[in-house]
């Protein structure tokens, strides 16, 4: 579905991303892990052209990815959350949700409504169509940005640290919403530091330090049986697991 | 001086001259304002295009301007234009003060309402761009739909504050013999031999429509906030 063939980023001297080659398959759920400053986040953002490669190809359903043009047209069912949401704050969550639909999908703005209310039926926040950003809390607005996300009607979303910037009270009800989408078969690749749902959601598991991937496997090879030291080091360091 | 002064001079004849001179004013700092937007949009774009014959153009645009007395701005595209268009295209024009004015006024706008714009523009997070690429929109829609009503919020209270100093600034078309509020206060002034009362009926008039503009421009900032 997607597959990363070599992929480098460099940020000045430092390697963010060292020759990565990465396969997503349809119906996957890849956690990456790795410590703080690995490259995970630049890993994830490469594959949606958010930062352009310094060498390497990008295929999205076998198609090439050309980042020196307008790339968002083949990128248009790749989904993306970010971070720190990224909503529009000028705009209601009725409105974040249905301007891509609208405006680059070219659905009629009645449709575009109907499934954005469906979509945010399913994360739970249907009351919150005509709220601002500003008046959600930080798992609402995560929440919203995930619905944000499925009106794109992507056949995979990446998701860059959705929990980091959550209070801890909040992550639960992100990372339940994430487990469900895993449940009814959607393709996620997910860097995170929550080993809990790394272990219980992930089919494959990549470990990256020093933006490389040093080990992959299932949770159970990952997180019971790790080969390299690195990983061990590393596993022994993350205390919640 | 006295009320009786005010009775003799302001007569309704007189203040009806003020008022449509002030509204001239008015007029000629919203065509400034208008002018000087498109401008400054423009600039601030080519400020911040990948081109540095763009960059270059916009950068000597807003030095000069901003190097040089609007005074003396407005006495060049007055006086000096019609020589211009004379020796480059043989063409003579009688300058219309009002509308050279305007147009001065709007040039010397630009240049300040660019600084304005880039920043603006810039200030919006970078995220804002990222979630728009990826939900699927080019960078002209992220510009119309996510950057600039988010730069628009930011501009408005020095965007305000800009069109209070362009009716401020309308004034200096006196220069060119243009009557807007300050020069019929003259007008008013010589034909009495009393420029006091004139001069005094402008400030208030001035005043008037300065305070009411910042009164909007409050209720309208604290209306857009609504969303933050």
């Amino acid at each position: 579905m997607i597959n990363a063939v070599h992929i480098s980023k460099h940020f000045g001297a430092v390697k963010a991303v060292d020759d990565v080659s990465l396969h997503i398959q349809k119906g996957e759920v890849i956690c990456i892990i790795g410590p703080s400053g690995s490259g995970k986040s630049t890993l994830i953002r490469c594959l949606h052209g958010l930062e352009t490669p310094d060498s390497g190809e990008l295929y999205v359903n076998g198609e090439k990815v050309d980042f020196s043009k307008d790339s968002t047209r083949q990128l248009a069912h790749v989904g993306f959350v970010f971070q720190l949401f990224n909503l529009f704050p000028h705009k209601t969550v009725l409105e974040n949700l249905t301007l891509g639909p609208i405006k680059a999908g070219g659905v009629p703005q009645a449709q575009a409504e109907e499934t954005a209310h469906k979509l945010l039926k399913r994360v739970g926040l249907d009351d919150k169509a005509q709220s601002y950003p500003a008046q959600l809390s930080g798992g609402q607005k995560q929440r919203v940005a995930i619905a944000r996300a499925l009106c794109q009607s992507p056949e995979v979303i990446l998701f860059d640290e959705p929990t980091s910037a959550l209070d801890p009270e909040m992550i639960g009800e992100v990372l339940n919403v994430m487990k469900e989408l895993a449940d009814e078969g959607m393709t996620l690749a997910v860097v995170t530091h929550e080993m809990g749902f790394a272990r219980k959601v992930a089919s494959r598991v990549l470990f990256v330090d020093g933006g490389k991937i040093i080990e992959e496997g299932t949770p159970d090879q990952i997180f019971d049986h790790p080969q390299s030291d690195r990983l061990k080091l590393f596993l022994s360091q993350v205390i919640h697991i | 001086m006295s009320l009786e002064a005010f009775q003799r001079i302001m007569t309704s004849e007189n203040v009806h001259f003020m008022l449509r001179s002030a509204s001239y004013s008015v007029i000629i700092a919203i065509c400034a304002l208008v002018g000087g937007s498109v401008l400054g949009l423009l600039s601030a774009s080519m400020k911040m295009s990948k081109h540095g014959v763009l960059r270059g153009i916009a950068n000597v645009y807003v030095e000069i301007i901003r190097g040089t007395p609007m005074l003396l701005q407005i006495m060049l595209l007055f006086l000096g234009g019609p020589v211009i268009t004379k020796s480059l295209f043989k063409f003579v024009f009688t300058p219309n003060p009002y509308v050279i004015g305007a147009v001065a006024v709007a040039i010397n706008s630009g240049a300040y309402s660019t600084e304005l714009f880039r920043s603006a523009i810039q200030s919006v997070d970078k995220g804002q761009w990222e979630a728009a690429r990826t939900i699927g929109l080019n960078h002209w829609q992220t510009m119309k739909e996510i950057i600039l009503p988010q730069a628009f919020k930011r501009i408005l209270p020095p965007y305000i504050n800009e069109f209070i100093v362009l009716l401020k600034d309308s004034s200096l078309l006196s220069s060119i013999g243009a009557v807007e509020l300050l020069q019929s206060a003259r007008v008013i002034g010589a034909d009495n031999y009393n420029y006091l009362v004139p001069l005094l009926c402008a400030t208030g008039m001035y005043l008037v429509m300065t305070l009411t503009i910042s009164f909007f421009a409050r209720k309208l900032e604290r209306r857009l906030a609504e969303s933050d």
